[in-house]
């Protein structure tokens, strides 16, 4: 492998609002192993869990799916993998995040010494699933709490087959589970809830959401200021520390250098001009991240948008409980039917000026393919738009391949092209 | 009167000839198997050898990918219990076996007695099985006995990170494109192999000795990969290939004992 | 003894023939519900005086469903969508799908595209099943179902028709379970290919016909003598054990069948429906009282395989042959700890893989034979 991540070799010094997500990230995962150090509860969470209830209890959670891109990203995610494959007896089926934090854990459960990633994470003393992002979170955070012998905090979000929004029984039931969670936690952590800082906490994250979400959108200029690809960076915190004011003052200070840019007429894409405007949709394909890039830029496209980023940004009125389990009922593109994602998607393909759509079909996103496979027509249809597709993976290094992912991109080029021409 | 052992594979066909006195006479390998002349061949080829005629064997146990399709057999036996029986017989240490047949991989755990403990064998897919092997050979234009020599001559083994064959094929094109010595291409192909086989292994449990069977051991420079990947010697008897068929014959001499 | 072949012989027709059931019902012009796999709410089709078919795919090469399916699909889910889009579920008035993984989630989204004709009653179980919001959710989501059902059967469901189904259901839980128990005395008579055809049958038949047939066969059994098996013992797990040639090799090497916990078998016979306040509550309430089922969340992660364990010492079972459904993430999760309690008993547990598109058994066939050999 040839290619070097940005992250690893930054050809400019990096923006001060990565310097700033750097930062955080390293405090956040220094909080966790102090109160691992301290003996106090540290808690591994699936990336879309309601974070306010234990961002309120002052408990630090690491996130493994975060986790597991940063190691894929490395290129340390098959040690890990091959744990779980080998020794553990886990299919190669089964998600590669999940894959790569079984091995993970049953290393830091059982060998004191063992070779720490560079982002290593302390044993957790609880589980935190919220099933919203996909079903396979409950089958794998069941792995862990067999493993480290833990429990889980359960926040069950139904899949939304007929309605766009929950319907008002299964917003009971979000609601539901939100109170009795904070009970069990109560219990569990041995504190009470407090009812004002939680009211706190939600606003800063309502904040965060609405300003993460006003970024995304800068992006719909052209040529666009951002590189698109920089979402996958700066989706750490709103998955990280969604809940923190050092998240704020993130996005306060990309937001002033997305400013700076359009004003001086530059971009973080740098001086290669921005050909074709592709919507990337799925999740990044963290081990070829880097080669990913670089065969886009061969061929002038931009990324300017990707549907998978904007997971995060949940917005509902801080106090209401119905609103916010809701909103965790609704949120990623797992856990509502292809007519609302891909219709959505269509619809931001359009208002990003999308030439094309390309799409990574996930061997560990097994939902998300069915996305891309029944919503293709629907892009194409709303769209208009020509949609490629590549196999890849998040986190196993063994399902991409450099061919066929350039092939691909060369055919959606070349149809791009003949649309842009036909216009004229 | 004697017993024979005949194992028929995916890609080839071996037998084994075993005297009223538990002597190996002969020993046999066609290097085409099921659905083919090979079984037909290696039965006359190893009756042959042993200077036996038909009437002169008593029992024949069939084992193998082909092992109910042969006519005029006595029984058979699978695949998992004739390895185990045969490596048992040639190295009497071994606890853990590896095969790498044409379309599975086999990992078995076997006791004193040569019985099975635990066994695991690959899902459904030729990645790191023999045919996989075959087809790289195919695509880098060497035979498949040349792989081994290559791979001992390599500097540094290329990266093949797919697992996926149709892929693994691009990958490897890609390299004898970026002009990467074919060397190190074979080791590198031998590397992934090595890899996939070891996550099996792991997963059935190591216990020393480890020793091979089948065709692809006496690829030398594979079974050095795979020594590295499960930090673990593995030994390999000459007759390695014959293991399946020698477990077959060993039972079908069970039939020459009075009862 | 020739009433046994009998009657085996009918559930034989039964299990391999659903078309054929599913053309008789239409015929006496009765409408037909599909069930996915698993757990829907039949009794509510049997009170809407509707009739529940099982919808379990088949040995077949998907062809039109690649066009939204990937290959990774499980096998049971690909057959099924292959089966709606090619029209070999045509005649059935709508197809109830329960939510249990990604992949049905998938399901739906493929057969809105793909499968005009029959339109999808969508259910979602709730899996945080200690909730106490759980038992009102789902009796609110059964609601929705409901009233889908009684659309399509132009008649409003009572709850004294819907009690009256449920105890139906019961009995029919309570014959299967003697069937399993009876059929361990008898392996000579029910060979694993026998068992499974009973226990598939029975999800082709309205719950009235499969509680008389079922009984039939159960009285007839105690009527033989005891027969003493001296050959191997097996409990399989997993969501389906099929084709019928798998189970032929066991009978080939001499193995017996003594238990399941299969999502087609018994994994749908064993929780009853309890006594509550109405009827949609205790159609709700068996839901939370599932235990064991990789499907249904459970707090004590580790209940199946003691389950397995304690099956396999009371049938005096020599091993666990877990059958892994292609492609199925739910079952793989399970499958390494499953394993490895089930080793750590004594027993023998292996896996061999369940694969709808291919007729070909053979690496499952070497399996079993070495499992009947050492």
């Amino acid at each position: 492998m040839s290619e070097t991540t940005p992250m690893k070799k930054p050809k400019r010094p990096l923006p001060k609002s990565r310097v700033m997500t750097n930062e955080l990230m390293d405090s956040v995962y220094a909080a966790a192993f102090d109160a691992e150090a301290k003996g106090e509860p540290v808690g591994w969470s699936t990336s879309i869990f309601p974070q306010e209830l234990c961002e309120t209890f002052g408990v630090p959670i690491l996130y493994p799916e975060n986790n597991a891109a940063g190691v894929a990203a490395r290129h340390d995610s098959p040690r890990f993998i091959a744990q779980s494959e080998g020794e553990l007896g886990y299919s190669n089926d089964i998600c590669s995040y999940a894959r790569l934090s079984i091995g993970m854990a049953h290393m830091i459960a059982t060998d004191p010494n063992y070779e720490r990633p560079a982002l290593a994470m302390p044993r957790p003393t609880f589980l935190l699933c919220a099933t919203n992002s996909c079903f396979e979170l409950l089958k794998w955070y069941e792995c862990l709490s067999r493993e480290l012998n833990i429990p889980i905090f359960l926040q069950d979000c139904l899949y939304n087959y007929y309605e766009e929004e929950p319907a008002s029984h299964k917003v009971k039931y979000a609601r539901s589970q939100l109170e009795h969670n904070i009970k069990r936690m109560e219990e569990f952590f041995g504190k009470k809830f407090d009812w004002d800082k939680f009211l706190e906490i939600q606003k800063i994250s309502n904040e965060n959401s609405r300003l993460y979400d006003e970024i995304v959108l800068m992006n719909d200029r052209d040529p666009a200021p951002m590189n698109g690809f920089d979402l996958f960076n700066y989706m750490a915190p709103m998955v990280v520390a969604r809940g923190k004011k050092e998240t704020t003052a993130i996005l306060l200070q990309l937001k002033k250098e997305i400013e700076e840019n359009i004003a001086k007429g530059v971009s973080t894409f740098g001086s290669t001009p921005q050909d074709y405007r592709v919507d990337w949709e799925g999740i990044a394909c963290w081990p070829n991240l880097g080669y990913n890039l670089k065969t886009m830029k061969k061929y002038g496209i931009n990324c300017v948008t990707n549907g998978y980023v904007g997971a995060w940004s949940l917005k509902y009125t801080p106090g209401n409980l119905d609103e916010m389990g809701s909103q965790y009922m609704q949120s990623s593109t797992n856990v509502n039917s292809t007519l609302t994602t891909m219709g959505r998607r269509a619809d931001c393909a359009s208002h990003f000026q999308c030439d094309g759509m390309l799409c990574h079909v996930n061997r560990s996103c097994k939902f998300m393919t069915y996305h891309m496979f029944v919503g293709r027509e629907i892009v194409e249809e709303k769209a208009k738009i020509p949609v490629a597709s590549f196999d890849g993976d998040q986190a196993d290094p063994t399902i991409f391949n450099e061919a066929q992912f350039e092939t691909r991109v060369q055919s959606l080029v070349d149809i791009m092209k003949q649309n842009k021409e036909a216009k004229r | 009167m004697f017993a024979v052992g005949i194992d028929i594979g995916s890609t080839a066909s071996k037998a084994a000839v075993i005297t009223e006195d538990g002597v190996i006479a002969s020993k046999a390998i066609v290097p085409i198997g099921t659905g083919t002349v090979g079984p037909a061949r290696v039965f006359a080829e190893a009756l042959d050898r042993a200077g036996i005629a038909r009437s002169d064997v008593k029992w024949i146990t069939a084992t193998g990918y082909g092992r109910f399709s042969f006519e005029g057999i006595n029984d058979q036996k699978s695949e998992l219990s004739c390895h185990a029986k045969g490596i048992s017989h040639l190295l009497p240490q071994v606890r853990t076996i590896i095969d790498i047949g044409g379309q599975d991989i086999k990992v078995m755990r076997i006791n004193e007695k040569g019985t099975l403990v635990n066994f695991v064998m690959n899902d459904k897919c030729a990645a790191g099985t023999g045919r996989f092997l075959d087809t790289m050979a195919k695509v880098l234009d060497v035979s498949v006995m040349d792989l081994s020599g290559l791979s001992q001559r390599a500097e540094e083994p290329a990266e093949i990170s797919s697992t996926c064959t149709v892929f693994a094929e691009s990958e490897v094109i890609s390299k004898l494109a970026g002009n990467v010595k074919l060397e190190n291409i074979v080791a590198g192909i031998h590397k992934s192999v090595a890899k996939r086989v070891a996550s099996l292994v792991q997963r059935c449990g190591i216990e020393q000795q480890v020793a091979m069977s089948g065709g692809v051991a006496l690829n030398k420079g594979l079974v050095h990969s795979l020594e590295e990947e499960i930090h673990s010697r593995i030994y390999v008897h000459e007759d390695c290939q014959l293991a399946g068929a020698l477990g077959a014959a060993l039972y079908a001499w069970d039939h020459l004992q009075p009862a | 003894m020739s009433d046994i072949k009998a009657l085996l012989a009918q559930f034989d027709e039964i299990s391999g023939n659903p078309r054929k059931m599913l053309g008789e019902y239409l015929a006496n012009g009765e409408k037909v519900i599909g069930c996915f796999p698993v757990y829907t709410p039949q009794p509510l089709v049997t009170a809407a005086g509707l009739v529940p078919i099982g919808l379990w795919g088949g040995q077949v090469n998907p062809q039109v469903s690649g066009k939204y399916s990937p290959i990774f699909t499980c096998s049971i889910l690909h057959s099924c969508l292959e089966y709606g889009m090619s029209g070999a579920y045509q005649g059935l008035s709508a197809a109830l799908m329960p939510i249990l993984c990604d992949t049905f989630r998938g399901t739906s989204a493929a057969w809105r595209a793909g499968v005009k004709d029959i339109p999808l009653i969508v259910f979602i179980h709730p899996q945080n099943r200690k909730d106490p919001g759980a038992l009102d959710y789902m009796i609110e989501e059964y609601k929705s179902v409901k009233t889908a059902l009684e659309k399509i059967a132009g008649k409003e469901i009572t709850n004294r028709a819907l009690a009256n189904a449920l105890t139906l259901y019961n009995k029919r839980n309570a014959a299967m379970r003697e069937f399993c128990a009876l059929a361990n005395e008898h392996l000579d008579l029910i060979t694993p290919v026998a068992r499974h055809h009973v226990m598939k049958a029975v999800t082709f038949l309205k719950p009235e016909k499969a509680v008389e047939m079922v009984g039939e066969l159960n009285k007839a059994l105690k009527d033989q003598p005891v027969c003493k098996w001296t050959g191997k013992k097996v409990i399989l797990t997993g969501i389906t054990a099929e084709p019928d040639d798998l189970l032929v090799s066991f009978t080939e090497n001499k193995v017996a069948v003594v238990g399941d916990d299969l999502a087609q078998e018994s994994r749908q016979y064993r929780t009853d429906y309890p006594s509550a306040n109405s009827a949609l509550e205790s159609l709700a309430l068996q839901w939370l009282e599932i235990r064991g089922c990789s499907l249904a969340h459970d707090d004590n992660n580790t209940t199946r395989g003691k389950m397995l364990v304690e099956l396999a010492e009371r049938t005096g079972a020599d091993g666990v042959v877990l059958c892994m459904m292609r492609f199925c993430d739910i079952e793989e999760y399970d499958q390494p700890y499953v394993i490895k309690m089930l080793q750590e008993a004594g027993l023998l547990a292996f896996s061999v893989d369940i694969d709808q598109s291919t007729t070909d058994s053979g690496q499952a066939r070497t399996k079993i034979q070495a499992f009947a050999e050492n």
